[in-house]
């Protein structure tokens, strides 16, 4: 008995050597598979900057500059992987969530303070998901005041007394059809010297336009809620700083790409519109940039883009922001919940879709302009969650071996500061009109 | 009754009323006490943290602090093993309310002034906290009643400073359910909770990790002390461990495996061999086997007298004889209870029976676990050896949707 008992240890000593298992998962598969389970965080975060908001900006930006504003895709790219790998890095570390780290290392005051940047940008990120509904709507002919409130209540609905996850799926699959950009792209046959010279010559001004173009476009590609969004599906995803190496390739993969699908919709938009002159008034004009492929289903596909899109986002966004804020100040939180037991939790997500549903139900509100205006929002008060992000990424008490090294310390304090400086600009320009024409 | 937030700050006067200092921290000393000492203060002075012992103040309130000498001892703040500071290590942490089993924030602390020294009696959970906090002096509307958890039920204390572990937190954990501690550890980072789990005794620890994600279990018991870890591992069912085992790093399990003792290292090693997703690799190797000659009294006399009786004890293996392992019949407890104590068990044993081969898919056992309402069912190889059963917890956690064995709605696919 003993002798056999023996015999099976080291049999079981064996196999753990070799990998466990008479038909184990072969080598590539278990790797392949453990890849796509952390594949993610990153690669979702930064897709879903392109969203109403960002399609609009960057519609407007090739429809108003052509490829003028190309370059500045190239600093953008690398300051948004900086900055998404940051709270990767964080969330890895720490496996706490960026609003649990302000909480405990700032205190109170300061929590409030950026408790309340993060939930005024998210409003109107929230109301510029609800305008996207209205447009998308609008093209197939179902006037706002039908589509917002039933999507709001859908939306509503489905968070808490359903299941959002399940219809999720659909959203993103519909909002794929923003990849049609690129080939439309192709087929506009944009000037390529000009947009190669667009991508490596910048340009300045201080033009009200210009600027307030240059703040939405930061505000959209590097907005405060995907910095909260990156760390915190880290830390539920349970990555360690042990495989954090591919979280690592997962968010810069992620950044580059999403980049690359903004880069062709300058470009179609540049070729379509900037090219006859014509600006981005509606979402029809947006659509037209989709012709060059699609011809006269443009439109259509167009809106069903944007609906996946901006119904994905209206969803998550209010969720998010109701997570974080009720973590943070530690406020009883879950959709499970009810709302005598979570006041808080429920009624900040409750709040954020009604105010959203609310303003994009206005009757002639300028809905491309209102998508605008609230990605500029979000510019204005990035600096405030830069700033927070960049302090605690140095704490050594936090991340000891893990905090930035000095050349990532200089793009990342760069990123922070240029963006500080293009928001108080954007501010004194708007301010003093006077400044832009000298 | 004084809030921490209320003395933060505030200025330390000497004895003639002259302000000498402000008040940087409290300090209390964790202990078995269940509402802890108030052992010191961190006073402010210059740009330097100064020890100021509590023997020294006479007066502590909202106003301040009164020392009772009009001489300040610069003795330059070092933290001794035990100290918590109130400021740094709890206000704004997370910690377990282990009454109402949750996680919670500190939002200020309550200090008690008892016969002849300050007690930390509650942590203040409420809104009202946050906004004595927010608010600017004097601006407290209502005195409504706080929500204030009381010390004594504080379980763990997440916090970064290591020493300060609460010396009784794992008896007031150990009161949960070990599913009640799963779900606790993992509402907080991935740090707090494996010290949470390191704090259990063996048994807990084990029971508690059985509930947790396999990655978790992974990740907790990879990091933690070898011995330490080998131990958790044998009160583990052994196939829960060998789960674990293979999914951590080759050298890591073998060392562990190493470590373990004589008799559980057999069983786990024994399961070993057998992919995840088959039955072999489902089932655990904890049963009862009787052989078929004993009477349904003697049967009934074997299971009190055994030493470690298994968890599922619901269905008994009849073998052919004593030491075999060959299968003959089973019975259901409920069976040999309900008959008469002299008949031999082959006239009790059902023959009939639903088994598993070690190499079906684990997902088609589960589901014919599932469809014949057993409580487990035995693996038997080919030459009708029984190597171990599938119990009907081990074949859900297969068979539920994913979304359904997860505690929190995940936000993020």
């Amino acid at each position: 008995m003993a002798e056999s008992r023996a015999a099976v240890v080291a049999t079981g000593r064996r196999l753990l050597r070799r990998g466990r298992g008479v038909k184990p998962p072969s080598g590539w598969r278990r790797n392949f598979l453990g890849f796509l389970a952390i594949l993610g965080p990153g690669m979702i975060a930064a897709s879903a900057g392109n969203d109403a908001g960002g399609i609009a900006t960057f519609a407007a930006v090739g429809a108003e500059h052509g490829y003028r504003l190309l370059w500045i895709l190239l600093p953008i790219t690398i300051s948004l992987g900086l900055v998404q790998e940051m709270c990767a890095r964080m969330g890895a570390v720490t496996g706490k969530g960026l609003a649990d780290l302000i909480r405990e290392r700032f205190g109170v005051r300061w929590t409030a303070v950026v408790m309340l940047a993060l939930l005024i940008a998210n409003a109107g990120v929230t109301v510029s998901e609800f305008v996207g509904i209205a447009a998308a709507a609008e093209l197939f002919g179902i006037p706002r005041f039908i589509s917002v409130p039933l999507s709001a209540l859908g939306i509503w609905w489905l968070v808490v007394k359903s299941s959002y996850q399940r219809v999720e799926r659909v959203f993103l699959l519909m909002s794929l059809v923003f990849l049609g950009y690129i080939i439309s792209a192709f087929l506009a046959r944009p000037d390529w010297n000009a947009v190669a010279l667009g991508l490596v010559k910048p340009s300045f001004s201080l033009d009200y336009a210009y600027l307030f173009t240059l703040v939405a476009v930061v505000g959209t590609t590097i907005s405060p809620y995907m910095q909260v969004y990156v760390q915190s599906s880290v830390v539920e995803k349970g990555v360690t700083p042990e495989d954090y190496g591919r979280t690592k390739w997962d968010v810069w993969v992620g950044t580059v790409l999403a980049i690359l699908v903004v880069f062709f919709i300058v470009i179609s938009t540049a070729a379509t519109l900037h090219t006859h002159g014509l600006h981005i008034e509606s979402a029809s004009d947006a659509a037209r940039a989709l012709r060059p492929l699609a011809g006269p289903y443009a439109e259509k596909l167009f809106a069903i883009g944007l609906f996946g899109a901006s119904m994905l986002a209206a969803g998550v966004l209010p969720l998010a922001t109701a997570y974080s804020i009720s973590e943070a100040l530690g406020f009883e939180k879950g959709v499970s919940r009810s709302f005598r037991e979570a006041p808080i939790f429920l009624g900040i997500f409750t709040f954020l879709i009604a105010v959203g549903a609310a303003i994009a139900v206005i009757p002639g509100l300028p809905l491309i302009r209102v998508l605008l205006v609230t990605q500029v929002i979000n510019g204005l008060l990035l600096p405030i969650i830069l700033f927070a992000i960049l302090k605690l990424v140095n704490t050594r008490e936090l991340m000891g071996a893990y905090v930035n090294g000095l050349i990532y310390n200089i793009g990342a304090w760069l990123t922070a500061i240029v963006v500080t400086c293009l928001s108080l600009l954007f501010i004194l320009v708007t301010l003093f009109p006077g400044l832009a024409r000298r | 009754m004084l809030y921490l937030s209320q003395m933060l700050g505030r200025p330390i006067r000497d004895l003639e009323g002259e302000r000498v200092a402000t008040v940087k921290d409290v300090i209390v000393r964790l202990g078995d006490d269940d509402h802890p000492p108030v052992t010191g203060l961190v006073a402010r002075f210059g740009r330097r943290n100064f020890f100021l012992s509590r023997w020294r103040v006479t007066e502590l309130n909202e106003h301040g602090v009164r020392l009772n000498s009009d001489k300040l001892n610069l003795r330059p703040f070092v933290r001794r093993d035990g100290e918590v500071l109130l400021a740094r290590d709890v206000l704004d942490k997370q910690l377990i309310d282990v009454d109402g089993k949750r996680v919670v924030r500190v939002n200020d602390v309550q200090l008690i002034e008892t016969a002849n020294d300050w007690r930390v009696t509650g942590a203040d959970v409420s809104f009202q906290g946050l906004w004595r906090r927010l608010a600017p002096a004097g601006f407290m509307g209502t005195r409504t009643p706080v929500e204030v958890l009381d010390w004594a039920d504080v379980g763990y204390l997440a916090t970064d400073a290591a020493t300060v572990q609460l010396k009784s937190s794992s008896g007031k954990l150990a009161r949960l359910h070990p599913v009640e501690i799963a779900r606790l550890a993992e509402a907080l980072s991935y740090h707090h909770g494996s010290e949470v789990v390191e704090s259990l005794d063996d048994e807990t620890a084990a029971e508690t990790l059985e509930e947790m994600p396999s990655e978790r279990q992974v990740q907790i018991l990879g990091d933690m002390d070898e011995e330490r870890a080998a131990d958790i591992l044998e009160w583990m069912s052994p196939d829960e461990a060998a789960d674990v085992l293979g999914d951590l790093p080759e050298d890591k399990a073998e060392e562990l495996l190493g470590l373990m003792e004589d008799e559980e290292q057999a069983d786990v090693a024994e399961l070993l061999p057998y992919a995840d997703d088959t039955a072999g690799g489902l089932m655990t190797t904890e049963f009862v086997t009787l052989p078929h000659e004993l009477t349904v009294g003697e049967a009934l006399a074997r299971l009190r007298e055994m030493a470690e009786t298994p968890n599922m004890i619901y269905y008994l293996y009849v073998v052919e004889r004593e030491g075999s392992w060959k299968l003959s019949g089973v019975i259901a407890l409920r069976s040999l209870i309900l008959a008469d104590p002299s008949v031999p068990l082959n006239e009790v044993m059902r023959t009939k029976f639903q088994l598993a081969h070690p190499d079906e898919p684990a997902r088609e056992v589960a589901q014919r676990i599932a469809e014949y309402n057993l409580l487990a069912l035995p693996v038997m190889d080919e030459t009708g050896d029984i190597l171990g059963i599938i119990t009907v917890d081990d074949a859900m956690e297969i068979l539920l949707p994913k979304d359904w064995r997860q505690r929190l709605p995940r936000l993020f696919s």
